[in-house]
């Protein structure tokens, strides 16, 4: 029987063993995704295996299942070419970063976060581009992230309550730290935007469930301020873009702010709160390997709006992209609903307003994500476009992340709660009763 | 209980039937599929025996002490409401999917369009038979994607734009209901409906919203469960996406206007004891039924084009339903909403025929000849004065008189009759068109037309509510939570019953080519009054510019946070 404190070191071990064997691979594109791909089953193998005996975090243990789950869907639906293998190396790296930060105590947890986050910043930096001067606010985040994550390792509070914050606020996009998020989904290259919209929002819950209850009501006030400013924020910049991946780095954005509202209500981070977390970052993930596929096709810079008639040319893509836009603009019966419902119906919100605003948040997803699909399946076919359906991956990848949406929107959140967190009734603590 | 359950599943196997298979064997696959299509509708019929009989049947799959851990709690529950409500879906749909087999014969979304329909009416089915609030809310919104499905094709524009709008207007009423179930479940603790009623009754909650204005909890929740109620019954002002889903193939509008639609009116009679509780929300209820009511009908008049115009009576007629609710009347809804479906089935399906028919015959449809007609004898119009003024004012004198009904008291009672009064002689004016038929014999349809719409308010529509609400009591409470200030009453009554008897003295005057010397504002008024109407009150344009107004904002916002987007 394996001690049980070094569970988060073999589950850490797992993917930064197989990038090390994937090295071998690195001259053959195709051998080096299977690789990677196989590492990553692994790694989801033993989380299987070891999740029930490790320390069960109170956002409950389905966030370990996420990371190597994102990681598999990442590299299965990147195609296999020479510009993507830097990527795919990091993507193990990034999950065996990933797995130890959640499962480890601190300050082995810390420390992993801190690396993931100067990662993050060093490649931002390598991809830097004077025509997007704006990542350097991308670049900053996560070096202020990386500080903070550092600094709560090491000071006392209420400094590294604060300090954690931040890093949550960077981790969890919300306003105003969320340029790193989107400097990460639009900037990083191949297989690696898709699995970091899963990875940091996970890690940054795992941090938050211990820093919100330690911060003053002061903080948490002006938190679920920013949270409200960034879904409205988030939701309107996501209607004004026509670039795909702008498009749903600002919708999730949204999305999150709508979990930093309910996080600074309940003051705590809830296997609920984990649900909306995790199928948030898993539908953007499938959105953005969906887009992937056109990029593939059509090349890098691809207009959307020079693309239509996908529905009768591509109907598997079609179908798969549809489903994807439905649990992703937050339609029952998938994950988002799920989690968003979970989270209205178990956390005490404090204002009318706030709930109006996040269902305003909540319905536009259904304008710009609508919109941007509509425009992509639908129209006129395009007699000068070459219209070739998924290949097996890519429908292996996108089928994936449909079923599992659909799962978590049907299973019970019980299913992956810790033992002694309840649901009960809080209509007693309803702050506008009299 | 199992039968509860075969009835969506038939319908679930007919959608797979249809879909899966071996390329060439479609149209025998959709001929198959025609079977279980029927046996649900058998199911149907004998769920409704079932329950008519033994009671409510109830299945659920959840714990209900830890209903907040799942975020859908599967469950049926079958009362006379939903048993009603599955019976008509499936009639509906046997005929429309039979139709629908021959009407799209080879066209080439023939296999998609049919296994859609299937999958709707299976939504449909478990929409009405939903055990508590969030499963009904589940199959509400698939409801609302599987609308936009429907009313698009591929590549026409138009029609394109028409779904889109119909996906984001229903979703602003579909908000509106979430934000009811979050508001039901923080006050009240539960979303059983049976719980929930017991509970909302039991422990009155004052909401308050700014300091100096507070509302009750029922009335709150029960405020946004009705602008939920208002998307899918095309209420006034988001009717749009109705006559906007017009291109859709015309099976698609029988199951629209006979099934889809009265998904409003189904959630406000599922929620009547909620309803029942707030006098405030049965008010706006009416007054917003009422305006869709005289709106509808009244660009209905003024359209050129068959199928908006009866997008438009639908519209009308789901107005005139949610104003009978506002008036407590909830039973009389459902009876209304079912006629109303079977007959705009009907002609949906006819209109089909007559659009194909005018495509082929150049001189179809007939203009009216304009040969001299004999006007109305005296005794048709004797006739025809008695039984539309005359009978109904000694029957108001028999009931306060004779039977004692205290009319003063019952605004409930007086509503029904005013209903008796107003359609009996709406038919009855309908028939001074048979002009050329001897005069005994429109005069005798004229009286068995009154007969017969007495009978049918009179004791099919009062049998029919203790049918579905077999507890005197409780309809007596919903009439008396709708009931209106005397003054108000009375006024209203007195008002419509004027304009009523002035409209057709016009109509029947104008159609006999009478003069009427009419100031000459009037007739300004009424050529003002057509081309807004026939624009549908610009409507569609406001809605456009709302959405451009927000579109620029949002492209002004992203132009000032410079970076990103450029």
């Amino acid at each position: 029987m394996m001690d049980t404190l070094l569970i988060p070191w073999v589950l850490a071990g797992i993917p930064l063993l197989g990038a090390l064997a994937s090295l071998p691979f690195m001259p053959d594109p195709e051998r080096l995704k299977w690789s990677s791909v196989a590492w990553a089953i692994i790694s989801l193998s033993m989380v299987a295996g070891f999740a029930r005996r490790i320390d069960m975090p109170p956002e409950g243990i389905l966030p370990l299942y996420l990371l190597p789950l994102a990681a598999t869907i990442s590299n299965l639906g990147q195609p296999a070419h020479e510009h993507s293998r830097p990527s795919r190396m990091l993507t193990l790296v990034f999950l065996g970063l990933g797995l130890s930060a959640v499962s480890s105590r601190p300050p082995v947890s810390l420390v992993s976060l801190t690396l993931l986050l100067m990662l993050i910043a060093g490649l931002l930096y390598r991809h830097h581009s004077a025509l997007w001067p704006r990542s350097w606010w991308g670049i900053g985040a996560y070096a202020l992230g990386a500080l903070c994550a550092a600094v709560s390792a090491g000071a006392d509070a209420p400094l590294s309550s604060i300090a954690s914050l931040i890093a949550c606020a960077v981790l969890i996009p919300l306003v105003p730290f969320h340029d790193g998020h989107l400097a990460a989904l639009t900037r990083l290259p191949g297989s690696l935007p898709s699995f970091i919209v899963v990875l940091l929002p996970i890690l940054g819950l795992h941090q938050l469930g211990a820093a919100m209850p330690t911060v003053p009501d002061s903080v948490a006030w002006t938190v679920s301020i920013f949270a409200l400013v960034g879904a409205s924020y988030g939701a309107l910049k996501a209607l004004a873009q026509s670039r795909v991946r702008l498009l749903l780095a600002y919708g999730s954005l949204s999305f999150f702010s709508i979990l930093w509202w309910f996080a600074a209500a309940s003051r705590t981070a809830t296997p609920r709160s984990a649900l909306l977390v995790g199928t948030v970052g898993l539908a953007t993930s499938g959105l953005m390997v969906a887009w992937q596929v056109i990029r593939t096709r059509y090349g890098d810079d691809v207009d959307p709006q020079a693309i239509s008639g996908l529905a009768s040319g591509m109907p598997q893509y079609a179908v798969l992209l549809s489903l994807l836009a439905l649990a992703a603009m937050g339609l029952p019966p998938f994950g988002v609903f799920a989690g968003f419902m979970g989270l209205l119906l178990s956390a005490p919100f404090p204002s009318l307003a706030g709930l109006f605003i996040t269902l305003l948040a909540w319905l536009a997803a259904s304008w710009y994500i609508m919109q941007m699909v509509q425009r992509l399946l639908f129209g006129v076919r395009r007699a000068e476009l070459r219209y070739t359906d998924l290949l097996h991956a890519e429908f292996a990848s996108l089928l994936i992340v449909v079923l599992v949406l659909l799962a978590l929107g049907l299973a019970p959140t019980t299913l992956f709660a810790s033992k002694g967190i309840s649901s009960g009734v809080i209509g007693e603590s309803f702050t506008w009763n009299r | 209980m199992t039968l509860v359950l075969i009835v969506p599943l038939l319908l679930l196997a007919a959608a797979c039937i249809v879909l899966f298979g071996r390329n060439g064997s479609e149209y025998a696959r959709m001929k198959l599929a025609a079977y279980p299509v029927g046996a649900a509708f058998l199911g149907a019929a004998a769920t409704l025996y079932v329950v008519t009989t033994g009671g409510p049947v109830t299945i659920q799959f959840y714990d209900l002490s830890s209903v907040a851990s799942f975020a859908i709690p599967i469950g049926f529950y079958v009362d006379r409401l939903s048993a009603v409500m599955m019976t008509l879906i499936t009639g509906v749909s046997v005929i429309i999917y039979n139709y629908s087999i021959v009407y799209m014969y080879q066209d080439r979304h023939a296999r998609r369009y049919l296994a859609m329909i299937c999958l709707t009416d299976f939504v449909l089915i478990c929409m009405v038979s939903s055990a508590n609030l969030m499963m009904l809310f589940l199959f509400w919104q698939v409801l609302s994607y599987l609308l936009y499905v429907l009313a698009h094709n591929h590549a026409h524009a138009g029609t394109l734009a028409g779904a889109f709008k119909t996906f984001t207007l229903l979703r602003i009423a579909d908000t509106a209901f979430l934000a009811g179930i979050a508001l039901a479940y923080q006050l009240y603790g539960t979303l059983e409906f049976q719980e929930l009623f017991i509970r909302a009754a039991d422990h009155p909650v004052i909401l308050s919203l700014w300091p100096g204005m507070d509302m009750s909890g029922t009335t709150a929740v029960s405020l946004l469960f009705f602008a939920g109620a208002m998307g899918k019954s095309a209420q006034f002002p988001i009717h749009l996406w109705l006559p906007g889903s017009l291109f859709a193939p015309t099976p698609v509008h029988a199951l629209l206007h006979a099934g889809i639609i009265n998904a409003g009116g189904f959630l406000i009679n599922r929620l009547a004891p909620l309803f029942g509780q707030s006098s405030t929300t049965l008010h706006i209820a009416f007054v917003i039924g009422t305006l869709t009511a005289i709106l509808g009908a009244s660009m209905m008049l003024a359209q050129n084009d068959i199928k908006k115009t009866l997008g438009f009576s639908t519209i009308g007629q789901m107005g005139y339903m949610i104003m009978e609710c506002g008036l407590g009347a909830f039973a009389l809804a459902v009876f209304h909403l079912i006629a109303h479906g079977l007959f705009k089935a009907t002609v949906f399906l006819n209109c089909g025929n007559v659009i194909h028919k005018a495509r082929q015959e150049p001189h179809f449809p007939h203009v009216d000849d304009h040969v001299e007609e004999p006007g109305l004898s005296r005794l048709t119009w004797l006739t025809g004065f008695v039984t539309t003024l005359f009978i109904p004012l000694l029957i108001l004198l028999i009931t306060h008189g004779v039977l004692r009904i205290p009319l003063l008291e019952s605004q409930g009672t007086v509503i029904f009759l005013f209903f008796i009064w107003i359609t009996s002689s709406q038919a009855i004016l309908t028939l001074t068109r048979l002009r050329q038929v001897a005069s005994w014999k429109v005069s005798a349809a004229m009286l068995m037309t009154l007969l017969f719409i007495v009978f049918v308010y009179l004791f099919a529509v009062e049998s029919f509510t203790e049918f579905l609400y077999p507890n005197p009591v409780e309809v007596a409470s919903y009439l008396r939570a709708a009931g209106l200030a005397d003054w108000l009453f009375d006024l209203m009554i007195v008002t419509a019953t004027i304009l009523t008897v002035v409209s057709w003295s016009y109509l029947y005057m104008t159609a006999h080519g009478m003069s009427l010397r009419m100031p000459a504002w009037i007739d300004g008024l009424r050529i003002r009054l057509y081309l807004p109407f026939m624009n549908r009150l610009y409507a569609d344009e406001i809605y456009a510019m709302t959405g451009q107004t927000i579109m620029r904002l949002a492209h002004q916002l992203d132009k000032r946070d410079r970076g990103w987007s450029r």
